[in-house]
């Protein structure tokens, strides 16, 4: 009896293991069926993700606070003065006041480029169980939204369009380490490859050997063929580190995105490009160093008593 | 029997992975943060027969294919999870040491939740799926075993009682 119920145990083992490699095999050799499970299943979950990110919002905001304690001391002071519903209502507000700031940052981007976009929300972080650097939106393809369309944070670059479902698109960020992109260095046109490592920095390529790249260069997206996966001139980065290591053919470096990843609350999917390259029209201003005020204190001496 | 067994099992399964989708993977957690559904497929598999432990590991791993995160095609978490959900089953199965203490079953959990990440990242070098760098790779491995670590006592209590009430209910005539 103990015999029977192993081996039928090892049969079930076997026959599992054999559907599994015929479900990649199937996977593989591109069958629509398996694409369209993912595909509804990913429906029936878009409602929950939203349902979760609505709810966990100010669990969020607030975990975020208690993170930057240091800097926000003096807000969390002011929050802690206010009753249970003004916290509420607070951590809400100012939830929407930053997705409005970006909103706006975008916009402006986008319109001193001229692309036709459209915004969304990043309701869900992508797990990184997989090693991927994904975040899905709350747009889809009832919005027109298709695969390898360029996503825009408020700086540049956030990520491209993987994959698209009726009501949520899945996002892979610039930080994916799948993720390439053809990117030139503002004012002097030299080109490269900027690929994703996993964290804020990436890693350029240039392509040729009879150019140079400095600390503090500026990348902007070449564009790509028909405008997709990347439109031009999106803002990418700047270097932060140039290796110069004789060995090697051409130049390469260490590049610092203009979007911070960690905060992504709201995006925009370019539709449409402009009718013309932008050229470097986004290179974003070098920040102005704040004057610090000098207080020059004069002492004049009291005038001696007389004698 | 086994069929009544995976019909009360499939909801809770169900629901484990929304919540997964719905809520934990809202949270930016450092190092990776882990992955609640594979903790519960793998304690279900811990505390359960290896023909169970089996069909437990299809179950999950079929779900976390469908989730849109999934990296590499369909089936390759279904491969993992087979593998391991069987493999810790029949490795603590009528050791009491490991499937009936606690602590047993915790450390069952993280040192397979760790083989699974381990398995997934040889199948997506066969499979031609990128990974990312070695230094982001051990750290979310690192990270991923930690949070595992720290979340599955907390869970454990609770997973134990839906497997009680899921195994030990018998049918009423």
């Amino acid at each position: 009896m103990r015999y029977g119920t192993e081996g039928r145990t090892r049969l079930l083992f076997i026959t599992l293991i054999v559907t599994a490699l015929f479900l990649i095999t199937l996977d593989l050799r591109g069958v629509a069926v398996l694409g369209g499970a993912r595909q509804g299943v990913q429906t029936i979950l878009s409602p929950f993700q939203k349902a979760g990110n609505f709810i966990l919002t100010p669990v969020k905001n607030f975990l975020t606070d208690v993170t930057h304690l240091g800097r926000t001391r003096n807000q969390i002071e002011k929050l802690r003065a206010d009753n249970a519903k003004l916290k509420i209502d607070l951590l809400n507000r100012k939830s929407a006041d930053a997705q409005l700031k970006q909103l706006e940052s975008i916009l402006d981007l986008a319109g001193t480029a001229g692309y036709r976009v459209i915004n969304a929300k990043v309701i869900s972080q992508g797990s990184t169980q997989s090693f991927s650097q994904t975040v899905t939106i709350d747009i889809g393809t009832n919005a027109g939204i298709k695969n390898n369309m360029t996503v825009l944070s408020q700086n540049g670059i956030a990520g491209v369009v993987k994959d698209v479902y009726p009501t949520t698109a899945l996002v892979m960020l610039a930080t994916d380490p799948t993720f390439k992109i053809g990117v030139r260095i503002a004012g002097s046109q030299q080109i490269g490859i900027l690929t994703g490592r996993g964290s804020r920095s990436a890693s350029l390529q240039l392509l040729d050997n009879l150019t140079t790249v400095k600390v503090g260069d500026v990348l902007l997206a070449r564009g790509s063929v028909a405008n997709r996966p990347f439109v031009p001139g999106v803002p990418v980065g700047y270097v932060t580190a140039v290796d110069n290591s004789a060995g090697e053919i051409a130049q390469s470096g260490t590049v610092r995105y203009y979007t911070n990843f960690g905060g992504l609350g709201v995006v925009a999917v370019v539709l449409a490009p402009s009718s013309t390259n932008p050229g470097d029209a986004l290179v974003p201003p070098k920040p102005v160093p704040t004057p610090i005020p000098t207080v020059t204190v004069y002492v004049t001496p009291s005038p001696s008593p007389t004698k | 029997m086994l069929t009544r067994k995976i019909s009360l099992s499939a909801p809770i399964f169900l629901f484990i992975f929304i919540f997964q989708e719905a809520v934990v993977n809202q949270f930016k957690l450092p190092g990776g943060g882990f992955s609640l559904f594979t903790i519960f497929a793998l304690v279900w598999a811990v505390i359960s027969t290896p023909e169970i432990a089996a069909l437990t590991g299809f179950g999950a791993g079929i779900l976390m294919d469908m989730s849109q995160s999934a990296g590499g095609p369909v089936g390759q978490w279904t491969l993992i999870m087979i593998i391991i959900c069987y493999g810790v089953s029949y490795l603590g199965y009528g050791d009491g040491n490991f499937s009936g203490n606690p602590l047993g079953v915790v450390f069952f959990v993280v040192v397979a939740n760790l083989v699974t990440e381990l398995l997934f990242l040889a199948s997506s070098a066969l499979l031609g799926v990128t990974t990312g760098g070695f230094g982001q790779v051990l750290l979310t491995l690192l990270g991923n075993s930690l949070w595992t670590l720290v979340i599955t006592p907390i869970v454990l209590p609770l997973f134990s009682f839906m497997h009680n009430i899921v195994f030990e209910t018998r049918s009423a005539l």
